[in-house]
């Protein structure tokens, strides 16, 4: 009896104490703006982004931009002599979490407005909830059903921050053009809203070249897939110039280190999350990729405020994705207010070139997402990144 | 289909056999399914590559250090999670709960650790490819195939042909038969546990190096656990065997049917084999299943 007695009373200690630490560290990781609530002297803005997860680089990175821009707002006197507080929502890349976290945020802690994951399947996954609130979200998700409805009208409170899906699609297969390349395969997630995203415009800018993809050479994979090397075989096998390889970056590297272990010796044409830190985490030559990404790596100012970050975050185009929302947010909010939410989402529907980091920015109110936006392409020597030239469609 | 997609089966159901082997040596003994085995992979696994990435350790050192980490976490856990039970002569339940809370102890310490995120050994090998004549073939591949191979080869002898496998044997038959023997059989539980641990110590690594290194890698003792009962649990000839069909039918169907389609019809061919032959390819006398 003592023992069972002693057996339960230790259970109990153990349960506490773990979850007195558990509750100590949780509120550390949530609230990285010190833990204040909104009030008179305060704007809040949430960050939704995946800070676990396999796309937390990238989440972390937004983070850590949003909160640097936030610093130097607050710094500057902060918005309408209010102090700007981000309070950041992990999403752990999970679309029930990110439901959850945005619900949390617009109705328990009020935000005033959400700056939203660089991934496409979390956008998707709150839009519709997004309806029945008045809380801005601006995002990054490329994929344009993140923005539009099926009848081709905004989801009134998403927004896009980078250029869409179609424009980096078909910049990519033009870059991909120029430099020679003429026949292809296609390696994608087709559980992947990001990755589907992406086919269709590559697809169509080569067709719209007179280069068809045959049909068996555009493999689809899923989340349960991970022998990459059984599906790139018939594209190696086929001796095709460039693989077209629009996925994540975990993805991404498996599928190049397969692609290496097969022999393969043409291009990987891929999206965003090829650039830095993909070229680390793969740990070898990735001279054979191409990618398309945000900044000018070339440019003085960019290569200023990636030198002051580069320590601290992997995926520094996301960092300024970050930091440049963050800017257009507090423009926005001087302009209309945080009173009247259909003003504040009509100035963010029509925020007309802003110079940011990522280059010059113009919403279009109806797509909600930016236009005649250009883009940068790269390719690696060895593993340091080659600014190649600026696209635009 | 190509000598690659061959080998990469092989490979694959090389590793597969590693991990089946470690389920059915620890079910051979205590008679339960060891669902914390997927993760003492992982941590193993992330053990390795946190000292290969601050020493710049080559394949072989980084594979010992997967294998001793391991065997000291089997070690660990088979007195922490099942000595108690063991010495209770508790039911069959009991180890299969006590290893599902082991294995999600790992996992969520190992969390705690890294966070969610993913990870990738550095590359091994300057030439990422073998030409043997007209085939190439991948380095990673081949040294997995070869090094499961030598690995289940000397556990073979071992089992076979050694003192302590035949005692090793003799507790598997009858624990407490081989205890009036003389035979210490807490110290042959704890010598299997530590020997499955080293198994998937290896497996760990070599499916980090395959599929990059996360903290749910060890979701994939699943298929271990598949090919162990395909193969007849508790039998490790059998799971042999159940690992390196389970590894070809896989890959030969995701090679010829694509994505989706594959994955439905492995476990379709997997449910009709066991339909047919309910006690798996070796049949053993294995007579409680949990």
């Amino acid at each position: 009896m003592k023992k069972k007695l002693l057996a339960i009373l230790m259970t109990m200690a153990m349960t506490f104490s773990l979850a007195a630490c558990g509750s100590d560290s949780g509120e550390t990781k949530e609230d990285s703006g010190g833990g204040k609530e909104t009030s008179g002297d305060e704007i809040v803005i949430g960050c939704l982004q995946d800070i676990t997860g396999s796309t937390s680089g990238l989440g972390i990175s937004v983070q850590k931009g949003a909160q640097a821009a936030v610093d130097e707002i607050n710094e500057n006197g902060g918005i309408d002599g209010k102090d700007v507080v981000l309070k950041t929502y992990d999403t752990k890349g999970d679309v029930t979490e990110a439901v959850n976290a945005y619900i949390t945020a617009v109705t328990v802690d009020e935000v005033s407005l959400v700056v939203g994951p660089p991934v496409a399947n979390i956008a998707n996954a709150i839009k519709e909830t997004s309806e029945s609130y008045d809380t801005p979200v601006m995002g990054f998700a490329l994929d344009p059903t993140c923005q539009l409805k099926e009848d081709g009208s905004p989801y009134k409170n998403m927004f896009c921050f980078q250029p869409s899906a179609t424009s980096q699609g078909q910049i990519m297969a033009a870059f991909a053009l120029e430099n020679e390349l003429k026949t292809f395969g296609v390696l994608y997630n087709q559980e992947n809203s990001y990755s589907v995203s992406l086919l269709d415009p590559f697809l169509d800018e080569l067709k719209a070249n007179d280069i068809t993809v045959d049909e068996n050479l555009i493999v689809a994979y899923g989340a349960a897939d991970a022998d990459y090397k059984t599906l790139l075989e018939p594209l190696v096998s086929a001796g095709v110039d460039a693989i077209y390889c629009p996925n994540y970056t975990q993805q991404l590297v498996a599928i190049k280190t397969a692609a290496d272990e097969l022999g393969y010796e043409g291009k990987l044409v891929c999206g965003l999350d090829a650039a830095p830190a993909f070229n680390t985490t793969y740990g070898g030559d990735c001279s054979n990729v191409y990618y398309i990404n945000n900044i000018n790596t070339d440019d003085p100012t960019t290569i200023e405020m990636s030198d002051e970050v580069a320590d601290d975050v992997s995926a520094v185009n996301k960092y300024f994705l970050g930091y440049d929302v963050v800017m257009i947010a507090k423009e926005c909010i001087e302009e209309a207010g945080l009173e009247d939410a259909d003003a504040l989402r009509d100035t963010i529907a029509n925020v007309n070139g802003y110079k940011g980091l990522t280059g010059t920015i113009t919403m279009d109110p109806e797509t909600h997402m930016p236009k005649d936006m250009s883009m940068f392409m790269y390719t690696y020597d060895n593993q340091t990144p080659v600014m190649l030239g600026e696209f635009g469609i | 289909m190509s000598i690659q997609v061959l080998i990469n089966g092989l490979a694959t159901g090389a590793v597969y056999a590693l991990i089946a082997t470690g389920f059915a040596l620890i079910f051979n003994v205590l008679k339960f399914s060891n669902f914390s085995h997927g993760a003492t992979m992982t941590v193993a696994a992330f053990v390795a590559y946190f000292l290969v990435s601050a020493k710049g350790y080559g394949i072989v050192p980084t594979l010992i250090i997967g294998a001793l980490a391991g065997g000291l976490v089997a070690f660990c856990g088979e007195f922490i999670g099942f000595r108690r039970i063991l010495k209770n002569h508790s039911s069959a339940t009991y180890f299969f709960v006590s290893s599902i809370t082991l294995g999600t102890l790992y996992e969520g310490l190992v969390t705690i650790k890294v966070g969610s995120n993913f990870f990738n050994y550095p590359q091994f090998f300057e030439k990422s490819t073998v030409e043997l004549g007209k085939v190439v073939i991948s380095t990673t591949d081949l040294m997995m195939l070869i090094i499961s191979t030598v690995a289940l080869g000397i556990l073979a002898f071992v089992i076979q042909k050694t003192r302590i496998g035949r005692a090793l044997r003799a507790v598997s038959f009858d624990r407490d038969t081989a205890q009036l023997m003389g035979i210490d059989s807490t110290r042959i539980i704890q010598f299997t546990f530590v020997v499955s641990g080293v198994i998937a110590g290896l497996a760990g690594v070599f499916l980090g190096i395959k599929y990059t290194l996360y903290p749910s890698l060890g979701s994939l003792v699943v298929k271990g656990f598949i090919a162990s009962v395909i193969g007849g649990l508790g039998s490790l000839t059998g799971a042999v065997i159940g690992a390196v069909l389970l590894g070809l039918v896989e890959t030969l169907l995701l090679s010829i049917m694509g994505s989706g389609y594959s994955t439905i019809a492995t476990f379709a061919i997997m449910l009709v084999f066991l339909l047919l032959r309910p006690r798996g390819i070796a049949g053993s006398n294995v007579q409680e299943k949990a």
